[in-house]
């Protein structure tokens, strides 16, 4: 078949495919050109073009920052405890709701877990600081009741970051489930069979049938994950952080919204967004390797 | 047969026509809004649209509008429209900008060109001073002279040269009617059930708040707060400027992240951990930037003393009524307290300069003429006390040239007035002539069993107070390091008074160094620089 008959033949799905290309073209590529003011002496009034070219002076102000330093270390820091805790927990859920027997509570339960995930972080912000608070915080209530120590869940540094990866976990581990979820549907229900009759625990399913066969989503997810090492999400540490833990709370998100947004230094904070992509892409790409490497499975 | 397929193919076809039609409505969603907020309501003389312009004023939204209004279509915009617009063949068009994005908000609408408000303004001096250097605003010298002699008149060249750069007017400030900022309050009751006096001084002031934690007079338990105190400048800056020195005389830096840079800011600093580290002050004062909880604990009568904004706790249903609602017979007693040692015991304070914010019209509006017509028109005649205060008569009455608020005006009317204040620009306050006449026009808008304290207030706010250092010129550093260092300098008072007492003064070291190396030094060095020059003058 040639290919103009070919496209012709297949013409509603070009179609269809047109409105994702487009998207990408208006939302992903079309602000590319806005990456040139890193180089820019920006002028708010003069536009892109009308600003003066300065080479790499900005990348040189920004290397030359504290606060940089210490808001991509924590980046990292979050980002990489983040991993450790929250990573594993849909996978976990994911199996204990599959080796749930009633449908009933299956369901139930699955729908009060996505909810918190469509609460926007200015809300849990709220619960979290009612809460965990020290002095009018519900918990701390109840243990001062109870006789113990007020626990500084948000003012100090050990205790925040504990309290910053729960709410994390809370918020997005019913939804993570999902995708797991979703794979675990296509598992033939007859290996289970055969592992029964052969006398496997449900133990030994879980560890020889279950994830195995959930084992390249979980590594897909684990790239995407290590290629957002260095992105972090401006609304959970924003809203979580506070003054006492800014510290730790300080992350590249927020560094660029105080710089660029609130005092208009709009070269510094391109500067520190297109340093992230890069960075991004180092990751993703050198995670690819590894895992193809070692696992024979990768996304590239 | 054939036409089955040609009834599938049709069906088919509509539903992707359908989906790419959506798509592109949901494209579109985004640039489409915003363009209909006109104040006019119905207002257009559709035969006249050709040599009729809209004006595009920005407007403050506080989020508190009441449900028969708009922050774009209320009773202040259509009164505007009415006398101002009509005559003048103008759309008076207000554009929403969220009050605590403001100065996030402005940036994004001047860099956007087109869709920038023909009037912006913003009481940041470092934003206005960056606007004005990169060029972007209109130079209004030529048009005050032309069009808005009675504005000029209005705000007086006093206050004007707060406006201008190397010469040119590249904004028009607010005049500011009274320039007291804070005045601190006690639980009376509080007081008398220990029999304890009012105290005079900081020190005494330390040994009531000891005794309102230890004697716990309102039996609150772990609830009581004998010093309230949050991020917020009402409460933290009160306590830091008694005990820093002022730079000179009544004057001083007046940027809150440039306290550090005073001599007394540690003695300020230590003062605070001690009263953390003994429970004498809000506990979460640190999650506090807002001063929300405190305003909170203040209402629930959990708090024993605190300072606040000189206005606040009086409104109608305010602080101050719904603690006297929530806990009968307590009494709150203005006094002040709060004394400096390095200044003579006086109680300094600070205050504001005489100008309030800064108004300016954008280089690329088209309408400049006109928005300095619209501003020169709130200055003229009857039309602040207007804006201000909503229709004589039905909200409040003329008293020997002062509008006295109505006793039991009703709601419908109240609610008129909601966004007065932040319409009325060129105004800061209620400006009817001399600061003591304008305390008196500001206190007689307030429910009248509120007024003897407000009175009270305004006194406090006003003794001993020490004002804004003016340059005349952008200090560089400020409008570079300003937000990094505003964050640092909460970081320095909530460390450092969290510390134990034993290690306040590494961290205090150790966060001052970190302050001055996050440009606090080159701050420190431009305004010394700066200082020299103007006392050379």
């Amino acid at each position: 078949m040639s290919k103009a008959s070919y496209i012709r033949r297949y013409w509603q799905l070009y179609a269809l495919l047109s409105l994702p290309i487009m998207y990408f073209l208006i939302f992903r590529y079309g602000p590319m050109y806005g990456v040139q003011i890193a180089f820019k002496d920006f002028n708010l009034f003069q536009g892109i073009n009308g600003s003066e070219w300065i080479g790499f002076d900005a990348f040189r102000e920004v290397f030359g920052m504290k606060e940089f330093y210490s808001s991509l270390r924590n980046t990292f820091m979050l980002n990489f405890l983040d991993l450790i805790v929250s990573f594993p927990a849909p996978i976990i859920l994911a199996i204990m709701l599959y080796e749930v027997k009633s449908v009933w509570f299956k369901k139930i339960s699955q729908t009060l877990l996505y909810i918190p995930h469509f609460i926007s972080w200015v809300i849990i912000g709220g619960i979290v600081y009612q809460l965990f608070g020290n002095q009018s915080g519900m918990v701390n209530g109840v243990l001062e009741s109870m006789g113990l120590n007020p626990i500084p869940f948000l003012t100090e540094k050990n205790p925040w970051l504990i309290t910053y990866l729960f709410t994390g976990v809370w918020q997005s581990a019913g939804w993570g489930t999902i995708l797991y979820l979703a794979a675990l549907t296509g598992v033939n229900r007859e290996l289970f069979e055969a592992a029964e009759v052969d006398g496997a625990t449900r133990m030994k399913k879980i560890f020889y049938i279950t994830l195995p066969s959930i084992k390249p989503t979980i590594i897909t997810l684990l790239i995407l994950n290590l290629g957002k090492m260095v992105s972090i999400g401006f609304d959970r540490p924003y809203i979580i952080g506070n003054t006492a833990v800014r510290e730790y709370s300080d992350v590249l998100s927020t560094f660029v919204y105080r710089i660029g947004l609130e005092s208009g230094q709009y070269t510094l904070a391109t500067v520190v967004g297109l340093f992230q992509a890069v960075v991004g892409l180092v990751f993703i790409l050198g995670s690819n390797y590894i895992s193809k490497k070692v696992t024979g499975d990768g996304i590239l | 047969m054939t036409v089955n397929v040609n009834q599938r193919v049709l069906k088919k076809a509509i539903g992707i026509g359908l989906t790419a039609v959506m798509g592109a409505t949901l494209l579109a969603g985004c640039s489409s809004d915003g363009k209909s907020n006109s104040a006019a309501g119905g207002t257009d003389a559709p035969g006249k649209s050709a040599e009729r312009v809209t004006l595009k004023v920005e407007i403050f939204d506080r989020g508190k509008t009441p449900k028969q209004y708009t922050i774009t279509n209320n009773f202040v915009s259509q009164m505007i429209q009415k006398n101002f617009g009509d005559p003048n063949n103008i759309n008076v068009e207000f554009v929403p900008v969220q009050r605590s994005e403001e100065v996030t908000k402005l940036n994004v609408l001047m860099a956007s060109n087109t869709d920038v408000p023909d009037i912006v303004f913003t009481y940041d001096s470092s934003v206005f001073y960056r606007y004005a250097q990169q060029g972007g605003l209109t130079d209004v010298g030529s048009l005050l002279e032309e069009h808005g002699q009675t504005l000029k008149k209005f705000i007086g060249d006093e206050t004007m040269a707060f406006g201008q750069l190397d010469g040119k007017q590249f904004a028009i400030p607010g005049k500011r009617a009274i320039t007291g900022r804070y005045a601190s309050y006690i639980r009376q009751d509080w007081l008398d059930k220990l029999g304890l006096p009012v105290p005079k001084n900081t020190d005494e002031l330390y040994t009531t708040l000891k005794a309102f934690k230890e004697k716990d007079p309102g039996g609150l338990g772990s609830k009581t707060i004998p010093m309230g105190m949050s991020l917020g400048s009402a409460q933290l800056e009160t306590l830091i400027y008694s005990f820093i020195k002022p730079i000179s005389g009544d004057l001083t830096y007046s940027q809150r992240y440039e306290l550090p840079l005073h001599e007394g800011f540690k003695d300020a600093a230590q003062f605070l951990n001690k009263l953390y580290n003994e429970g004498l002050v809000s506990k979460d004062f640190s999650l506090d930037e807002d001063k929300a909880q405190v305003s909170k604990d203040i209402q629930n009568g959990n708090v024993g003393f605190w300072s606040e904004d000189v206005d606040s706790m009086f409104y109608a249903d305010g602080t101050l009524d719904n603690l006297y609602k929530n806990v009968p017979g307590s009494k709150v007693l203005p006094a002040d307290i709060l004394t400096n040692a390095k200044v003579d015991n006086k109680y300094i304070k600070s205050r504001y300069a005489s100008n309030g914010m800064y108004i300016m019209i954008p280089k690329s509006s088209k309408r400049a003429v006109e928005a300095v017509k619209y501003l020169d028109w709130m200055a003229t005649g009857n039309n602040l006390i207007d804006i201000y205060n909503g229709v004589e008569g039905e909200n409040y009455d003329m008293v020997e040239g002062i509008p006295v608020v109505k006793a039991d005006v009703s709601q419908e009317f109240q609610d008129r007035l909601f966004t007065s204040g932040d319409t009325a620009i060129i105004s800061n306050g209620k400006n009817l002539g001399d600061q003591a006449t304008n305390e008196k026009a500001w206190i007689l808008g307030f429910p009248a069993n509120n007024q003897e304290a407000l009175k009270q207030s305004i006194d406090i706010a006003n003794t001993d107070t020490v004002g804004p250092i003016v340059f005349g010129k952008p200090i560089e550093s400020e409008s570079k390091y300003g937000t990094t260092l505003s964050d640092k300098l909460n970081v320095i008072i909530v460390k450092t008074a969290m510390a134990k007492p034993d290690q306040f003064d590494t961290i205090f070291e150790q966060e001052m160094k970190d302050y001055m190396s996050l440009g606090g030094d080159k701050l420190k060095a431009e305004l010394e620089q700066a200082l020299t020059e103007i006392s050379a003058k």
